[in-house]
């Protein structure tokens, strides 16, 4: 109401002091506050981290003087306004003041349009396209990430063609590797269902959202650049964590990003070594598996100590050499992990309800395209898992083979086994046309 | 000390205003559902809106448009049932009884003439439009109204039997299950306006 | 001005006004259309479902007491407890509370007899049980697990019968939710006195009203939404599907506008409370009350404008700017409120009840979520804490600190109108003392946790942050130890209470111009309003209340209550 009717509430001499007293303490109260803002953030590990701080920092400011300045006339009139003793009247009849409330519709617009303005310019400087993002060796590297339940793969496509003629595309798991200075460009697609791509110390979060498979996904995209922090040991390591509920090991969702000091150091210690591992893959098909293995998903569903894999919605990989010889009569171990791998509906292993994903040659989820030699090497590497294996480990050169061949009728004319020159091709399939099928619902039944 | 008389006066005013509350509350009370509950509908078109976003043409490649005479004949219907409900209504308030049940009837034959074509386009959808959204919204949205319109055309039905029976008069005090039906109708014929155009002309 | 109101038609002898006693508890037990049993039903069964939510709750902060999973035994138990503990704590317990005062007070406050259409009411009401139950049934099956939000394909292809359990319950109680509040408005338009204009009317009134339209505009997209994850789930169409052409965002759009305005559905009321319990118990009339009464309707239109500041990680980055924009605004109209109120008890002559203390608790709690709601709204900021426990903290101190407290505050201040008896006061101030508290340490240090890197709805959490969740951990076992102390109070206070009178508190406006359950009819004649429901201070006011006391029978020196 617009009339000042009635009493206006006297403020005493008291209120006064009290209320320059509680202003003097809300100056420094605040002043306190903004110094706490570095331990409530993790460390500033990129260049929109920064300009992020600085926006919290003036939020926090505008926030404090709000907080100070209510709770403080909260306790004023607390303490000011309280009804003393038996005193039953009543206060005065003072129903509003236009003057103040205009005041104080306009003020807080002002305030809302300046943090809407800076926030704009805040946000519109960290979400600006980059130029030359993700340069390594001068080139401009692709660099895909995917989320599947429950883990992060990253995949760098180097442009760089095997000897005989295949795309040398790194997979380095659930770590991201960058240097400081490389403006990161991230092309984010999901497997199942949404994942949220966070990196704390980035300030950075996207969520991977399900597309249709055969238009290429629905890729989201997330940019940042590291920059350097003083006194940090390089490389260093910051968590990625999914801020997405995507189910049950949704928590356990983690990987890293390891920032390398300089370009130097990121080829010396990461791309270089990859790429010489993928033009030289060990002779022995057990070594290739160990690495082919980790090219899938397969840690987001199966516990594998040796690997550090601790997916729980599947059965155990532990020891699975020595049982995989007992689960289906009449197939020997080396058939029954062949087959659980390309023909997961096979079987069920008793107590997980859930269908493992379809992986094969020509599975339509590229991602988990296996050709007929990478699951050689891999039924390779899984027949050591165990102590007494029942995979015939004397001749698995020609036994594993055989008994690929034996389950799946196979007519490939593959020479398994390898011959000391010829450098296998990479198993990770082009990730760029990754696609989402909302069925591959990453769940084992196998070993 | 108040009377006998005086009491019986008393209780009749007192009668005479709760039903007039009563009325005024029915109709605020449709009101309020008719701007209600268009939202669900309104939240169906936001579904086939968005869906359409992800397919670069509308309807999709390959997919047949769906044929305009049969539903444009039983968006017709609909409308003119409508109409005969609104005269309905009219003359009943006028006090023709008979002239009431005629076109209360026809508007009953209307809307299930209605009914039964949006029926046979539901259940010809093509299969090409099935595989996309296309269908699948055209599916959700006839089927989502065709549920309501059954529900409203079955009240309808029973406000029919009372009117043969002779339960409400032209007072308007007395019919609101009449204006009830009637509003309930109207917005079964408004619901479908806004399906009809974003299912066959907004392309 | 000059002319003292009469509350009362008068004419009743003292009997009638004696034989007026609470109803036998059977009548709760069955249906009823008088709108204060539907009330009390609203109330009891609310609070059943808080006290599930309330274990649920304590089941997450076991959890989260080691960085590891070992109190429950997989990742989907822990994301079936915080899912049907949002869900329970949203549809089954705060929204229902509110229709429980919303349905008690409002006719009173209006001085009508009963809600325009009682049966509807009591048919709304009745949904809510068999809705909650078969809610609860899912964990015969395998509970949902989605969280509160039931993102597809998470709840559509990769979550059990729980799931369709959980969407036909909110199906159930949404359409509840749309009746309940077709009621409200129709009660609050029509039924006033017509002495009472819309600018005289109590601030609850208009902040029921301002809900229930967000209500009826708002829910029917819940349920649209809610139809389409029905049938992706049960008839195999791919509306969330996008293998099958679907949209996954297609649901966060739909869902959002509901779920946003379904805040403002959740803390309205709460404010309507505060201005009701502010003005009362400080003896002042509501500072700027049309400006009050305008900010409800203003949120609640600016309300349907801000729901994709929940996909701002997942929108296209194009459309986040305008909902940033919009977002921010919504914080003057909650300012406006929130300056009125201060306005309000500055200069008052303030009574520390129960009732008040949790009104000044509310503000000083209410405040610090809406700071940080600014800060979420700044969307380079918001992309950094979107989905951690930043978020968990913010919409905890809306709904908790906003909305519980509230209910609280309103359960102080009615509870005499509802049972005839006063409740215990210094049970009352004890239990203010350690939910103040108790929920501080318990929400405050989550913003913290939430800013360093701890995402919301995990089991298992960095280990760096398990001083930090265990501290959260014992503050919410003390929190949910304080609301034993609330049940202990109410149900001692219902047989042992002081008997409170007609209007133990002083007040003004309507409802306590009756005994006290009012009888039946609520009223044995038209009461006629105050000409001012907040004028307090006036010698024609103080003769209006003298009045009530006089029609009731209560000669001696009206109590204050407390203090």
């Amino acid at each position: 109401m617009a009339n000042n009717y009635g009493n206006r509430p006297s403020i005493s001499p008291t209120t006064i002091v009290v209320a320059a007293v509680y202003l003097l303490v809300s100056v420094v109260g605040i002043n306190w506050f903004t110094t706490f803002i570095p331990g409530i953030f993790p460390p500033q590990a990129s260049a929109e981290s920064k300009s992020v701080d600085e926006l919290f920092f003036i939020l926090m400011i505008v926030g404090g003087i709000v907080f100070f300045l209510i709770q403080g006339m909260l306790l004023i009139s607390v303490i000011a306004f309280r009804a003393r003793g038996d005193d039953t009247s009543d206060g005065p009849t003072y129903h509003g003041n236009m003057v103040l409330e205009i005041v104080w519709t306009v003020i807080p617009s002002l305030v809302v349009v300046f943090l809407a303005v800076i926030s704009f310019n805040v946000w519109s400087q960290n979400s600006a396209p980059k130029a030359n993002v993700n340069m390594v060796n001068g080139a401009s590297i692709p660099i895909n990430v995917i989320g599947a339940r429950y883990a992060w793969t990253h995949t760098y496509e180097t442009g760089r063609l095997t000897p005989n003629g295949d795309a040398i595309i790194i997979n380095s798991g659930a770590n991201l590797h960058t240097y400081i200075g490389q403006n990161v460009d991230l092309s984010l697609q999901t497997q199942d269902v949404i994942h949220s791509y966070w990196v704390p110390a980035m300030r950075v979060k996207q969520d991977l959202l399900p597309g249709d498979p055969r238009q290429g996904g629905r890729p989201t995209e997330l940019r940042f650049t590291p920059v350097r922090i003083e006194g940090v040991v390089y490389p260093a390591e910051y968590p990625i964590v999914c801020a997405e509920l995507c189910g049950d090991g949704h928590g356990r969702m983690r990987g890293a990003v390891i920032v390398y000091e300089d370009e130097a150091q990121y080829l010396e210690q990461f791309f270089e070594p990859a790429i010489h591992a993928i033009l030289n893959p060990p002779a022995d098909p057990v070594l290739r598996g160990e690495v082919e293995i980790q090219n899938y998903i397969c840690n987001s569903c199966h516990v594998l100590d040796s690997l550090g894999w601790t997916g729980l919605t599947g059965p155990p990989l532990n020891g699975i050499a020595d049982r995989a010889g007992e689960r289906v009569p009449g197939q020997s171990a080396e058939e029954y992990i062949a087959n659980s791998i390309w023909n997961s509906g096979a079987f069920r292993v008793p107590g997980y309800d859930q269908q493992m994903a379809a992986f094969g040659p020509d599975v339509v989820d590229a991602a988990n395209v296996m050709t007929p030699e990478q699951l050689y090497s891999i039924v390779a590497y899984l027949c050591t898992q165990g102590e007494q294996s029942d995979c015939d480990m004397e001749n698995s050169v020609t036994a594993i083979p055989d008994a690929i061949m034996t389950v799946f009728a196979m007519e490939v004319d593959i020479t398994f086994g390898m011959s000391d020159d010829a450098a296998v091709e990479d198993g990770t399939p082009d990730t760029g046309a990754v696609e989402e099928a909302a069925e591959s619902n990453a769940q084992n039944d196998s070993a | 000390m108040t009377t006998y008389i005086e009491r019986v006066e008393k209780q009749k005013i007192s009668d005479q205003r709760a039903a007039a509350i009563r009325l005024k509350n029915n109709r605020l009370g449709m009101n309020i559902f008719q701007v209600s509950w268009i939202m669900a509908f309104v939240a169906l078109i936001v579904v086939n809106w968005q869906l359409r976003f992800n397919y670069s043409q509308w309807p999709p490649a390959g997919v047949p448009p769906f044929d305009l005479l049969l539903p444009s004949v039983a968006t017709l219907a609909l409308l003119f049932s409508s109409i005969l409900v609104a005269q309905a209504l009219k003359v009943l308030r006028s006090g023709f009884g008979a002239a009431f049940l005629v076109k209360w009837r026809l508007a009953i034959g209307l809307g299930a003439l209605f009914m039964a074509i949006i029926v046979y386009e539901f259940l010809n959808v093509s299969a090409a439009a099935m595989a996309t959204q296309y269908g699948n919204t055209f599916r959700l949205m006839t089927g989502f109204h065709f549920v309501h319109a059954l529900a409203i055309l079955a009240i309808m039905c029973r406000v029919y039997q009372g009117a043969n029976l002779g339960k409400y008069s032209g007072d308007e005090h007395d019919s609101w299950a009449v204006e009830g039906a009637a509003k309930l109708w109207y917005f079964v014929t408004f619901a479908w306006m806004l399906f009809y155009v974003v299912l066959y002309w907004i392309r | 001005m000059a002319t003292i109101a009469v509350p009362l038609g008068g004419g009743q002898s003292r009997q009638e006004i004696e034989a007026v006693r609470r109803p036998a508890l059977s009548e709760y037990l069955r249906w009823s259309v008088d709108h204060k049993i539907i009330g009390v039903q609203y109330g009891v069964t609310s609070l059943l479902f808080f006290i599930i939510g309330g274990a649920l709750a304590m089941g997450i902060r076991l959890e989260l007491w080691t960085p590891e999973l070992d109190f429950m035994v997989s990742g989907a138990a822990y994301n079936s407890l915080f899912t049907m503990h949002g869900t329970i704590m949203i549809f089954l317990f705060i929204i229902p509370m509110w229709a429980a005062y919303g349905n008690f007070v409002v006719p009173l406050q209006l001085g009508a007899k009963d809600m325009a259409f009682p049966w509807l009411n009591a048919f709304a009401f009745w949904l809510i049980p068999p809705a909650g139950v078969v809610m609860l049934l899912g964990y015969f099956v395998s509970p949902a697990e989605a969280g509160w939000t039931s993102y597809p394909p998470l709840s559509t292809l990769f979550s059990g019968d729980g799931q369709t359990l959980w969407a036909l319950g909110a199906h159930l109680l949404g359409l509840s939710s749309i009746l309940g509040s077709i009621n409200f408005i129709v009660t609050i338009l029509n039924m006033r006195p017509p002495e009472m204009t819309i600018w005289r009317m109590p601030l609850l009134c208009w902040a029921v009203l301002a809900t229930s339209i967000i209500a009826v505009m708002a829910t029917p997209f819940l349920a649209g939404a809610l139809t389409l994850l029905l049938l992706d789930r049960m008839t195999g169409t791919t509306f969330f599907d996008a293998s099958g052409g679907g949209d996954v965002l297609l649901w966060q759009n739909i869902f959002w506008f509901y779920s946003h305005p379904a805040v403002y559905i959740m803390v309205l009321p709460g404010m309507g409370v505060l201005s009701e319990v502010l003005s009362i118990h400080s003896r002042k009339p509501v500072f700027g009350y049309r400006m009050v009464g305008l900010s409800s309707m203003a949120i609640a239109i600016v309300g349907f404008t801000v729901w994709a500041h929940h996909m701002f990680t997942s929108l296209q980055p194009e459309l986040r700017i305008p909902f940033m924009i919009t977002t921010m605004i919504i914080a003057v109209p909650t300012g406006i409120k929130m300056f009125s109120w201060l306005g309000t008890i500055w200069g008052g002559k303030i009574r520390f009840t129960s009732a008040m203390l949790f009104a000044l608790g509310f503000m000083s709690m209410f405040v610090i979520g809406g700071i940080t709601g600014v800060m979420l709204a700044a969307l380079p900021f918001d992309i950094h804490v979107h989905d951690t426990y930043f978020v968990v903290s913010h919409f905890h101190f809306v709904l908790f600190g906003g909305s519980v407290f509230a209910i609280y505050a309103a359960l102080y201040h009615w509870f005499p109108k509802i049972t005839g008896r006063m409740m215990d006061e210094t049970l009352g101030r004890i239990h203010f003392v350690f939910t103040y508290l108790g929920f501080l340490i318990t929400f405050f240090p989550m913003h913290i946790v939430g800013m360093l890197g701890m995402p919301r709805r995990v089991a298992v959490y960095d280990p760096a942050f398990t001083d930090f969740n265990r501290l959260i951990s014992l503050a919410a076992f003390v929190l949910g130890f304080s609301t034993f102390i609330v049940l202990y109070n109410i149900a001692r206070s219902y047989f042992h209470g002081p008997i409170a009178g007609a209007n133990p508190w002083r007040a003004l406006t309507l409802e306590w111009a009756t005994t006290s359950p009012p009888p039946p009819t609520n009223f044995h004649d038209d009461p006629i309003p105050y000409e001012d429901p907040y004028g307090y201070g006036t010698k024609a006011a103080t003769a209006y209340i003298e009045a009530i006391d006089m029609a009731f029978d209560r000669r001696e020196a009206a109590p204050s209550g407390a203090d």
